[in-house]
């Protein structure tokens, strides 16, 4: 889910350059959306490790990460790191020798984001990789993505199952002045959203992705922060989402909750908004709970209402900046608010801008802490046109 | 001293209105002309600048390789190295479009950028190119990505989109070297993007690649690196590039550039700024006159207590007031004349030394600052003899018959031989050698021409004037007159003589220097060019040796019944010693039987053929051997992809091709070296009793269907003359309009002495004189006038013809010319410069002529 948002940031530099994310998730004129790509359909059966790798038969797909780091001296910070593959054409061409080695068929986009949340900044730098010269990549059957010099890979550890897989993922500046190097174990298998292996985002067809997640997610690794190698551990959250053609046109943005509580449960929450405000019927969410189970939540399970707005000083966007979650059938009552109130990722070579930031979570009554959470807000700034 | 200045300077100015606009527009001209030479020059090298530099002004580093490029893995490397922020790889190439069969000049060059066309740029508010906000800006949406990839999408400026009349979506056939490519429009870009050359093409690097047969190759990354010690990211960078790959910092280029252009656009500029010296001597000539005139005025005021330097101080005032207003005029009149230059010189400047495609004029401010104040100061310093003149004369002599400079026992023999030892300096300094490829003082030697013949001028008058009087006494009483009023104001028809004496000599000199060099291209042409037919792309070509043929055009050809051999060419612009000049290939199996080259002394051609194939082995050319300092026997060291190459210099050879320089190796060396066997032109030698038209189409036939153009030797010959003369066109301008200048001058000094004598010219007709008589009268000084300008200014001219031949073009290009007079021109130069002079005299004549008698007299 998340991933198509941030699929917003190179789209802004296409629009302008007119590029690869036009075709992929906004059907304009004059370019077929979906031409040749799979839609994702029910039904569908994950099997991993191969679903960890690459799709390249679907238009879009992202490897998430959010999490919440702390160093050994409690200094806190939140991160995003995220790798998208974008498809120009489907299939897996081959340049022959008379070819250009730069025709390939891919592009790598990636965003990483890091949070200082005792220090209250936020700081944010995109990549964007083509196939070429092996620059950005991303295996089919196991989890190994690059772009440029900032990578992902995973690593059955033991057995070969769902718990025993580590995953590395290393990104930094150019210069190097911030930097995460992070290992993450599995303390749950993978959540499957949706019904029948997919999950829907509006009434059409082809309105689905096929949509996994890693909720709990052991971290350990280093954090360079401002030029300074910091140790870290805590707790991140993977999603996985491949499809072709998702969203419609009368779709103006949406909010994206992944909550992780610390009695062990994980929420994903997400409500679309259609352009005249309304929510989108196909909203909805995933309870996981403690042993890993999933439990559906359609639109009607679950309420979000939002207590405050932020005014970007960047873009002007007004973005909610508090929220009630209810979920009565689970006896979950709970308020996010940010830790850091500007966590706008705003473009400055795309002119898209999204907030994607971390958020404490706690009881009703804002007092006592349940959990910690990562909120995606887009279509807030400016128009985004789907 | 501004009442001093109304009163004696404004109000004579009001009363003189005419002639102080012909000085005005002669002023403006002057400076237009420099100005306009600049713009053009700042132009080319601005265009060339902006070129380099397309992704983003951040971009403080580039990896640059030579011919083919360097391999395109470099990119990796280049971006781990630690403090690279942004790495872009990039292709440069031309392709033409429109370019018919037969006609070399027909078409047009587009630049072609090969680009990541998917990468987006840094973040950088001023990136310059494809700017994200130029296409949001023009609403026009954007191209499908993959049409741009993997379909030769084109992203065109919209002048290209007009010119070729080009939609989205319609296609652009053009010409990469002997294919024929098709390009589809994914998006035009919208116009006035600052920095995009308006002639360049951006596409993919995957279609980049493809089209121009670079697969695996770069020849360029443009690279953001970290500010603070971007010269430890590009000592790190230098240490993992491949051999004929170096990084540098951008302006290295256009230094470069500037250095290869610097002859040729200083000898441009000297030549303009003798318009503008023509200029100066014109107002040196009117503050003169109105000195002389305003003398009892002058003489007034002193009695009335004026002190010298209020005087001084006026007159100069005069001076400025032509250069400040004259500069004015010149600033706007240049700035349009530089829509004219730009073209010229950019022309040459693309057809001989680098692509720069400049198509709209780069108006500098410093430049245009530069021409205002240059202007104005030489006007001001034209003012200062005049002037100390005026302030020096004692209350009583200026007071004294109003109109009649004061006579000395001798005139202008100290001035003579002053001006004569000014000559004798010109000469000796023709011997120093140039300061760093410029020769100095060769060209102070030519302002010692100017200034040491100006010098001369007045005793030649005197001398004249004299015998004039005694030839015409009997014969003609206007003539004796004439005679009579020429050495009576001599300083004053001196600077007439010498601003026409000028002019004259830079027209008889350019005419020498152009017909001398014009005939010794021609005998190198007829001996160089001894092949039967000749091979060349499609249409217009400039510098950038972009437009190859692949090795199979020649060994096709070879096949064709008819022809006894193939001689290939191929050349590459590289780097050498902060300057850009040319590594070419030759087969230096064959070069010895034909008998191509000229070699520069004792040169046995036969032995060449065993040490050149495939060694380390040069030859040079003399602009080459000029420019670097390189003799035969040293070595010249070059970076190729190849590995670094030692090439041993073994002789030196004669060539009118290039003043940057070329340096000739064998074939098999250059394509081992540069991983490149392509070709740019061919020569064709046809068996004994061919048919040439036949096999020119069997030639053309033998390729298909890749494209080339075959023309015969004396299409090629006519080819090398048509160049010539392109590139000389805006030296004719220039010359042309120093001439013009000079006339304005003729005029207004004939105009200030007929209305200075209105009084003489009344007492004349009273004494019997018609106006016919007056009208001859004028025109006969007119003669005089003319006649001793074009002999001075013939003999100037030839002085400078020399040392422009032996000195400057010498030092400065490498050029060996020989010397060859244009008599016939010479002889119609001066003709046309007394025409010029007698039709100057027309207008003031009749005004002398159409006099009122009694007005005339009656201030007496």
């Amino acid at each position: 889910m998340t991933a198509v948002t941030v699929l917003r940031r190179p789209l802004a530099a296409f629009v302008a350059f007119a590029l690869a994310a036009a075709s992929l998730a906004v059907p304009r004129e004059g370019v077929r959306a979906n031409d040749g790509f799979a839609i994702a359909t029910a039904p569908y059966h994950f099997s991993f490790p191969r679903d960890h790798g690459s799709h390249p038969k679907y238009q879009s797909e992202w490897w998430y990460y959010t999490g919440h780091l702390k160093t050994d001296d409690g200094r806190r910070f939140g991160y995003e790191l995220t790798f998208f593959r974008i498809g120009l054409r489907p299939g897996d061409p081959r340049p022959t020798p008379t070819q250009s080695r730069w025709r390939g068929h891919e592009l790598y986009p990636a965003h990483f984001a890091l949070t200082d949340e005792s220090g209250q900044t936020f700081f944010h730098v995109e990549r964007f990789a083509r196939e070429a010269l092996g620059m950005g990549s991303a295996r089919k059957g196991a989890l190994d993505v690059r772009a440029d010099d900032w990578t992902l890979h995973g690593a059955p550890v033991g057995k070969p199952d769902l718990e025993g897989m580590t995953m590395h993922a290393r990104a930094q500046t150019p210069q190097g002045t911030n930097a995460i190097d992070l290992v993450q174990m599995p303390e749950k298998p993978p959540a499957i959203h949706g019904h029948g292996g997919i999950s829907k985002k509006a009434a059409c067809a082809s309105c689905a992705s096929h949509y996994y997640s890693y909720t709990r997610l052991r971290t350990t690794g280093t954090l360079t922060f401002h030029g300074k190698r910091l140790r870290v551990d805590g707790l991140s959250w993977m999603d996985h989402e491949y499809g072709s053609d998702e969203l419609q046109r009368d779709q103006g943005g949406w909010d994206w909750f992944a909550i992780q509580l610390d009695d062990k449960r994980e929420l994903m929450l997400y409500l679309l908004r259609q352009k005249d405000g309304s929510v989108t019927p196909q909203s909805s969410g995933s309870l996981v709970q403690r042993d890993g189970s999933v439990t559906y939540l359609p639109r009607d399970a679950f309420a979000i209402e939002k207590t405050a707005t932020w005014t970007s000083p960047h873009t002007g966007g007004v973005y909610p900046a508090a929220w009630r979650v209810r979920i009565p059938s689970q006896h979950i009552d709970l308020t996010l608010a940010p830790t850091v109130a500007d966590q706008e990722l705003a473009g400055t070579t795309t002119g898209v801008s999204y907030w994607e930031g971390s958020v404490a979570v706690r009881d009703a009554s804002g007092q006592r802490p349940l959990g910690v959470g990562y909120v995606e807000l887009t279509g807030y700034a400016g128009t985004i046109s789907l | 001293m501004n009442a001093l200045f109304r009163g004696l300077v404004l109000g004579h100015l009001r009363s003189n209105k005419l002639r102080a606009l012909v000085t005005l527009f002669a002023v403006g001209l002057g400076v237009a002309i420099s100005l306009a030479i600049d713009l053009a020059n700042a132009t080319a090298v601005a265009s060339f600048a902006t070129s380099v530099n397309v992704v983003s002004s951040h971009v403080n580093l580039q990896v640059v390789g030579v011919g083919r490029g360097f391999d395109e893995r470099a990119l990796l490397r280049v971006q781990d190295v630690d403090g690279v922020t942004y790495a872009s790889p990039t292709i440069e190439e031309s392709v033409v479009v429109g370019a018919k069969p037969g006609n070399p000049f027909s078409g047009e060059i587009l630049r072609v950028l090969g680009v990541d066309l998917l990468r987006p740029l840094p973040s950088d508010a001023s990136a310059r190119v494809v700017t994200p906000g130029a296409f949001a800006a023009s609403g026009s949406g954007g191209p499908d990505p993959y049409a741009l990839v993997a379909k030769r999408g084109a992203i065109v400026s919209q002048r290209i989109a007009d010119r070729n009349h080009l939609k989205i979506g319609s296609t652009l056939v053009a010409l990469a070297g002997d294919r024929s490519v098709t390009f589809k429009i994914a998006a035009i870009l919208p116009p006035g993007i600052a920095g995009i050359d308006t002639s360049v093409m951006f596409v993919d690097i995957v279609t980049a690649q493809e089209v121009f047969e670079k697969v695996g190759y770069l020849d360029r990354i443009d690279i953001v690196a970290d500010d603070a010690r971007v010269n430890a990211v590009q000592a790190a960078i230098a240490r993992i590039l491949p051999h004929g790959a170096r990084v540098i910092k951008p302006a290295v280029r256009t230094d470069e550039i500037k250095r290869m252009l610097r002859s040729f656009q200083l000898n441009l500029a000297a030549l303009s700024y003798i318009a503008m010296l023509v200029g100066m001597y014109l107002i040196y000539n009117t503050v003169a006159i109105s000195v002389v005139q305003r003398r009892p005025e002058v003489g007034t005021l002193r009695a009335l207590g004026a002190t010298r330097g209020q005087i001084f101080r006026t007159f100069i005032a005069e001076g400025a007031l032509f250069g400040v207003f004259g500069s004015c005029v010149g600033l706007v009149l240049g700035s349009l004349l530089a829509q004219l230059s730009v073209g010229a010189v950019s022309r040459t400047v693309d057809t001989l030394y680098v692509a720069t495609h400049a198509d709209r004029v780069f108006y500098d401010p410093l430049v245009l600052l530069k021409a205002f104040v240059v202007g104005t100061v030489l006007a001001t310093l034209s003012a200062l003899f005049p002037a100390l003149e005026a302030a020096s004369t004692a209350p009583a002599l200026t007071m004294r018959a109003q109109g009649f400079e004061t006579r000395r026992k001798r005139p202008g023999v100290g001035l003579a031989l002053g001006g004569a030892a000014l000559l004798v300096l010109a000469y000796a300094l023709t011997f120093p050698p140039p300061i760093d490829g410029i020769p100095v003082s060769g060209y102070a030697s030519g302002l010692f021409i100017i200034f040491g013949g100006s010098l001369c001028v007045p005793l030649s008058i005197a001398l004249v004037a004299g015998a004039a009087r005694k030839l015409t006494a009997r014969i003609s009483p206007a003539g004796l007159i004439g005679a009579t009023n020429l050495g009576a104001s001599i300083r004053r028809n001196s600077v007439a003589v010498a601003s026409l004496m000028v002019a004259i000599a830079m027209m008889v000199s350019v005419a020498i220097l152009i017909g001398s060099f014009r005939t010794t291209v021609i005998a190198w042409a007829d001996e160089t060019l001894k092949a039967d037919l000749f091979v060349r792309p499609l249409g217009l070509q400039d510098a950038s040796y972009d437009a190859r043929f692949s090795p199979k055009v020649a060994d096709a050809i070879r096949r064709v019944p008819g022809v006894a051999a193939v001689d290939t060419f191929r050349a590459i612009s590289i780097p050498y010693r902060g300057s850009i000049t040319t590594l070419a290939a030759v087969d230096f199996k064959t070069i010895a039987d034909r008998n191509k080259l000229r070699f520069l002394g004792a040169v046995d051609t036969r032995a060449l053929a065993h040490t050149m194939p495939d060694t380390e082995n040069i030859v040079i050319s003399e602009p080459f051997a000029t420019r670097f300092g390189v003799a035969p026997g040293d070595t010249v060291t070059i970076d190729t992809p190849g590995g670094l190459a030692h090439f041993h210099v073994n002789a030196i050879y004669n060539d009118y091709s290039s003043d940057a320089g070329i340096m000739l190796a064998d074939t098999r060396t250059f394509a081992r070296l540069f991983h490149d066997d392509s070709v740019n032109s061919l020569a064709i030698y046809a068996k004994p009793g061919v048919d040439l038209p036949a096999l020119r189409t069997a030639v053309i036939r033998s390729v298909l269907p890749l494209r080339i153009d075959v023309q015969t030797t004396r299409e090629l010959r006519k080819l090398v003359i048509e160049i010539f003369n392109r590139t000389f066109a805006i030296t004719y301008a220039l010359y042309i309009i120093s001439i013009t200048i000079a006339v304005l001058g003729v005029v207004s000094t004939l105009f200030a002495l007929v209305l200075e004598r209105r009084r003489e010219i009344g007492l004349l007709r009273y004494l019997g004189l018609t106006t016919g008589d007056v009208r001859k009268m004028v025109f006969y000084e007119a003669a005089y006038i003319g006649g001793l300008g074009g002999v001075s200014g013939v003999i100037a001219g030839v002085l400078m013809a020399l040392l422009l031949i032996f000195v400057i073009n010498r030092q400065a290009f490498g050029w060996l010319i020989e010397l060859h007079m244009p008599w016939d021109f010479l002889g119609e130069a001066i003709v046309l410069v007394v025409v010029a002079a007698l039709v100057a005299g027309i207008f003031p004549a009749s005004v002398a002529a159409r006099m009122k008698t009694a007005e005339a007299v009656r201030t007496e």
